[in-house]
């Protein structure tokens, strides 16, 4: 009996974990992706259209958070997360887990291209030349890995 | 008495079938009703890209967007269509039709061998274009290169697969009146009008639908369930895009990126390939349009708490 009652309250416990790790994943993807929007157009995206002073600490730390990102992207949407709930109004696409190459390729696209922004503005105009890439890579990826739920 | 009750209905069902055959001639255009014309494949580039042909015609999976082999699949509530070859390959694209077959195909949903088009190909849109612009893009096609192979057919269930019907869904939807500029406006809303209502069939996938897959009119650009399946078009009015100056609904047609810094996603990406090579002008133009959409209320969204 006490042997069984260890199983069952380790399992629940285990699980509660696993839970609550699959909230934290979800979490981590959403508030890694705001911040990224926060970045694009907020600080870069009004630089880039002249509404606002070209501030090289600004462009830096969002160039930062992108190849941080980059980092991260392999790992974000781990299999836990398949049936999680996502509040807002994206989910992950299921084509992240069934074309795993394909979203793979996409990522490394991205931590190409912003890992090369990183190198490479200095200045308003390496901005312009490099910021429209940016945006791309963010919607050649959310193209077919994920979807808009309202 | 029955004899009578007979003859009556086989008389009402050769009436019934002849006026269904007769709301159901596919419309054409005359080849010598085209006045004299030299064609600008310049203007046609630009017609291309409004017309975002290659988001559907461009062969799926591969970088180049002017490799109009045709294949990508489109998913519907009628069945699967398979976007045809408009390469100027001459067997298996529009190498040999003629500009008359082609004016059909684009203002009137026609097919050189005079059966309707379903209307996956937004040619209820197109019916606003001009004339001349379709002869451009005509001559703009042919400087492309042709690429072989045929595209599979569509996998579309009876009864939507007998064409002949879909001259019903024209004579119900589709409004084959050319775009009628308001004198009222400025030459640039005018411009936007015409190429946001027209080439740029935004309201194709930007409006609810009914059961038949007409067009709800007094819920245009509302937004609604997405047509191809999963997930949800945003409502382009006022309503839902009143937050954004025209500044910023040009720039997102230029660079795909809103002005919270989030990216166009699912389709969105293909319309921006093509909206990103418009001149500013265009962009602006339509921009303007469409920041005078007045505000109007869409379906009911689904729950955002809802489960992926």
């Amino acid at each position: 009996m006490m042997m069984r009652t260890i199983v069952v309250v380790t399992t629940l416990v285990l699980g509660a974990g696993a839970g609550m790790a699959q909230q934290d994943a979800v979490k981590l993807a959403q508030d890694t992706m705001k911040a990224n929007g926060k970045n694009m157009g907020a600080v870069l995206g009004p630089m880039f259209k002249g509404e606002k002073p070209y501030d090289q600490a600004a462009v830096d730390a969002a160039l930062n958070q992108f190849v941080d990102t980059a980092k991260k992207l392999p790992t974000m949407f781990p299999d836990s997360v398949k049936d999680a709930k996502w509040e807002g109004d994206f989910s992950p696409s299921p084509k992240i887990w069934t074309d795993k190459a394909g979203y793979d390729a996409k990522v490394a696209s991205f931590a190409k291209v912003v890992n090369e922004a990183k190198a490479k503005v200095k200045d308003l105009d390496t901005l312009k030349a490099n910021f429209p890439g940016i945006g791309k890579e963010c919607g050649a990826c959310h193209e077919t890995y994920r979807l808009k739920k309202g | 008495m029955l004899r009578r009750i007979f003859l009556a209905l086989v008389v009402a069902a050769v009436i019934g079938g002849a006026i269904f055959w007769w709301l159901t001639i596919p419309a054409t255009v005359a080849a010598n009703s085209l006045p004299a014309y030299t064609p600008d494949p310049a203007n046609g580039l630009t017609t291309f890209n409004a017309g975002g042909c290659s988001s559907c015609h461009a062969v799926p999976g591969q970088p180049d967007r002017l490799k109009l082999g045709g294949g990508l699949a489109i998913p519907s509530p009628f069945g699967t269509f398979h976007s045809p070859n408009i390469s100027p390959d001459p067997t298996d694209g529009i190498g040999r039709w003629t500009e008359a077959e082609f004016v059909s195909a684009v203002l009137k949903g026609t097919a050189p061998s005079g059966a309707h088009y379903f209307p996956a190909f937004p040619y209820a849109s197109y019916a606003n274009a001009r004339i001349e612009d379709i002869r451009d893009l005509f001559a703009y096609l042919k400087t492309l290169a042709p690429v072989a192979g045929k595209v599979r057919d569509h996998d579309v269930p009876f009864p939507f697969n007998v064409r002949r019907n879909v001259g019903i869904w024209k004579f119900l939807f589709a409004d084959d009146r050319p775009f009628q500029p308001d004198p009222a406006r400025s030459a640039q809303w005018n411009r936007g009008a015409y190429l946001v209502n027209g080439f740029g069939h935004c309201a194709e996938c930007h409006s609810p639908r009914n059961f038949l897959g007409g067009i709800v009119a007094a819920q245009r650009f509302a937004g609604g369930p997405n047509p191809e399946g999963e997930g949800w078009v945003p409502n382009i009015t006022q309503k839902r895009l009143a937050d954004w100056s025209a500044k910023d609904i040009a720039f997102f047609l230029e660079t795909g990126q809103t002005p919270e810094g989030d990216s166009a996603g699912g389709s969105m990406v293909r319309v921006i390939r093509n909206t990103s090579q418009l001149s500013a002008e265009d962009r602006a133009a339509m921009a303007e349009y469409i920041k005078s959409l007045p505000p109007l209320e869409g379906p009911p969204r689904p729950k955002k708490a809802a489960k992926s």
